[in-house]
């Protein structure tokens, strides 16, 4: 079956993507969430000076915040070692390039890490080939949040691409596939977390940076369910197009990848009504609708 | 007199050294600085590089470029490179300036096969501020048709000039970034054609049906349908067959006097290689857009094949006239679609 303008405007987007992903009458089960997802928003007006520089003092004050509030635990280290053990080889999937993550949210991270007591050694890069998520028995998602002009959102369900070995074969139409890297033997159920890095978004254009299409959001968006923290992000980069034209800018394409995460590979929850969001600290410009 | 020749023949040998140093340097820095000057043992004016001055400001670049061919640039830009493969690429050079204490300014120099993919690449997004002092002098395009031809906003400055599309980013704003973005800019165009847009450009009507105008920074030059699907999205399929033979433009229109949601129009004008293209792409468009209408051709008194339907978001239209496609979507009614259809063509 072939996606169609149409479809989306029917409504009828994710019986056609179920379809045709997995061919007729093959449509798995969705998300069955045994209560609704928690993504947690943090904001800090100071996070970014004027340049844009990371002040690195509030990025730890808004990691721990984000670990704590995620988790329910009163320090951050109860919170890390109730999403991990000491046992674990951790690895951190940042975007690479292209609008990247921070290098001081990877740090942040690492530094949260160890003073949690979890060795130094036990704590890898884990971006690149299938070798690097087979490697690890943990992994903690640090995507950079940003449209992407073949896939709609180029964030959360894009981030593990290269561990397919084929990143093109999730290009265009077949983006809708993206969830499957999700659930590769070597992949399945080692995302413990994922840890968006808002500061400094991009919506639209992407990955190619234009300036023009990046703001000081100044967020860290987090969650253990991969599908409703892209479901969130996708929310913030689509209220913000609707502010910066002044009337509704859909993703053009639309971004097929969250909502076949969710009705096709079981990944986690794509329905707004299924996510709690919990947003903490600087409110305005917040565009969580 | 004979004891003085030696000091001429010296002067002369000198002089005839320096004369060919400086041809080959020449040469040299041409090679260095585009790559590909000589292409099938001939020189390819057309493909020549701009000659980028090797310091602006405080900014100096490295003698040679990275260059990036359809061969490496998922290496260079990852997904991104299916944008420039949407269009007719045939490379890419980047240099980047760098300074003390300063960051960045990354130059990107795209070398498409002819002027209409690199105008199509800066049609992709009319935004930002003209510059006016790097448009040339020498502007072929009648002045109330000009598109703009080079764009700046936010530190990135974005141009066309003949086949070369270029990106000209600082990595961070300042004046004086700025200031080195824009000389950078006009070492790009210098001595360089300006040829029209796309002669397919020239088909869309500014206004129509007297109350509908063109929204110039919503119209673009494409021939992929990846890069439609960018601009418009109809399918993740390539339902109207289209491929680098084809051209095509996408454009908005909108309605001065009405308001409320059906406020704009979107066109569509697509020109195939052939008639035979053309109607193939048509009866697979309507097979896979319109499966729950019948294909009826219509053939109209100039020969065009054309369709009326009512569809979720208003009425669309079609109309097939020998190599030429045109739709149009999102019409408040019938009588709107009709009309527009017949006014394009």
């Amino acid at each position: 079956m072939t996606l169609t303008r149409r479809d989306f405007l029917r409504g009828t987007l994710g019986t056609t993507i179920g379809a045709s992903v997995l061919g007729p009458g093959v449509l798995k089960a969705g998300w069955k969430a045994s209560g609704s997802s928690l993504v947690t928003v943090v904001r800090e007006k100071n996070a970014m000076d004027a340049d844009n520089n990371v002040n690195t003092a509030a990025l730890k004050t808004m990691l721990d915040q984000t670990l704590i509030k995620l988790t329910g635990k009163t320090t951050p280290k109860d919170a890390w070692l109730s999403l991990i053990t000491p046992d674990d080889i951790i690895g951190l999937v940042p975007t690479p390039h292209l609008n990247p993550t921070h290098p001081e949210v990877v740090d942040a991270v690492k530094s949260s890490l160890v003073d949690a007591g979890i060795s130094a050694e036990k704590i890898v890069d884990a971006q690149g080939g299938p070798d690097k998520p087979e490697a690890c028995t943990a992994l903690i998602g640090l995507p950079g949040l940003k449209a992407h002009w073949l896939t709609g959102i180029g964030t959360v369900m894009k981030l593990y691409i290269m561990y397919s070995g084929n990143p093109q074969k999730y290009h265009n139409e077949n983006s809708a596939n993206l969830g499957e890297i999700w659930n590769l033997p070597f992949v399945k159920g080692k995302t413990k977390l994922v840890l968006v890095d808002a500061l400094h978004p991009l919506c639209d254009k992407g990955p190619q940076v234009d300036p023009r299409y990046k703001w000081a959001y100044n967020g860290l968006i987090a969650g253990t369910d991969p599908v409703a923290v892209e479901t969130v992000c996708l929310r913030i980069i689509q209220e913000k197009r609707k502010k910066m034209r002044g009337e509704s800018w859909p993703l053009s394409p639309p971004p097929i990848c969250v909502e076949a995460a969710d009705k096709t590979y079981g990944l986690g929850t794509s329905n707004w009504d299924n996510i709690k969001v919990q947003h903490y600290g600087w409110d305005e410009g917040s565009l969580l609708g | 007199m004979l004891g003085k020749l030696p000091d001429k023949f010296c002067v002369y040998t000198i002089f005839l050294f320096i004369a060919v140093l400086v041809i080959l340097d020449g040469r040299v820095f041409s090679l260095k600085n585009g790559g590909s000057d000589l292409k099938n043992g001939r020189i390819d004016m057309n493909q020549s590089a701009p000659l980028l001055p090797k310091s602006v400001g405080m900014w100096t670049r490295p003698d040679s470029p990275q260059v990036v061919t359809d061969k490496n640039i998922f290496d260079y830009m990852d997904g991104a490179g299916e944008l420039y493969l949407g269009y007719r690429f045939d490379r890419l050079d980047v240099y980047e300036y760098s300074a003390q204490a300063q960051k960045e300014i990354l130059v990107e120099l795209y070398f498409m096969k002819t002027s209409d993919d690199a105008f199509g690449l800066l049609s992709l997004d009319w935004g930002g501020d003209p510059v006016e002092s790097i448009s040339s002098s020498q502007d072929e395009e009648a002045a109330d048709f000009a598109w703009p031809r080079a764009l700046y906003g936010e530190g990135l400055l974005r141009l066309w000039t003949d086949n070369v599309y270029a990106r000209v980013m600082a990595m961070q704003e300042t004046p004086e970034s700025k200031q080195a973005v824009l000389s950078i800019g006009r070492a790009i165009v210098k001595d360089r054609k300006s040829p029209p847009g796309p002669e397919l450009m020239g088909r869309i009507k500014h206004s129509l049906l007297a109350d509908w105008s063109l929204r110039r920074d919503r119209s673009h030059f494409f021939r992929t349908h990846h890069v439609l699907n960018s601009l418009y999205y109809l399918s993740h399929q390539n339902i109207l067959d289209l491929d680098l033979k084809c051209e095509a433009v996408a454009a908005q229109y909108e309605n001065r006097v009405s308001e409320g949601d059906k406020t704009r129009i979107q066109f569509l004008l697509v020109h195939y290689p052939d008639s035979n293209r053309a109607k193939q792409a048509l009866g697979h468009f309507h097979e896979v857009y319109l499966p729950d209408h019948p294909f009826v051709t219509k053939t109209g008194p100039s020969g065009e094949i054309a369709g009326l339907f009512s569809v979720e978001e208003g009425w669309m239209a079609y109309s097939n006239r020998t190599e030429y496609i045109a739709f149009v979507f999102e019409c408040p009614d019938e009588k709107t679609a009709r009309l527009v259809l017949d006014q394009m063509f």
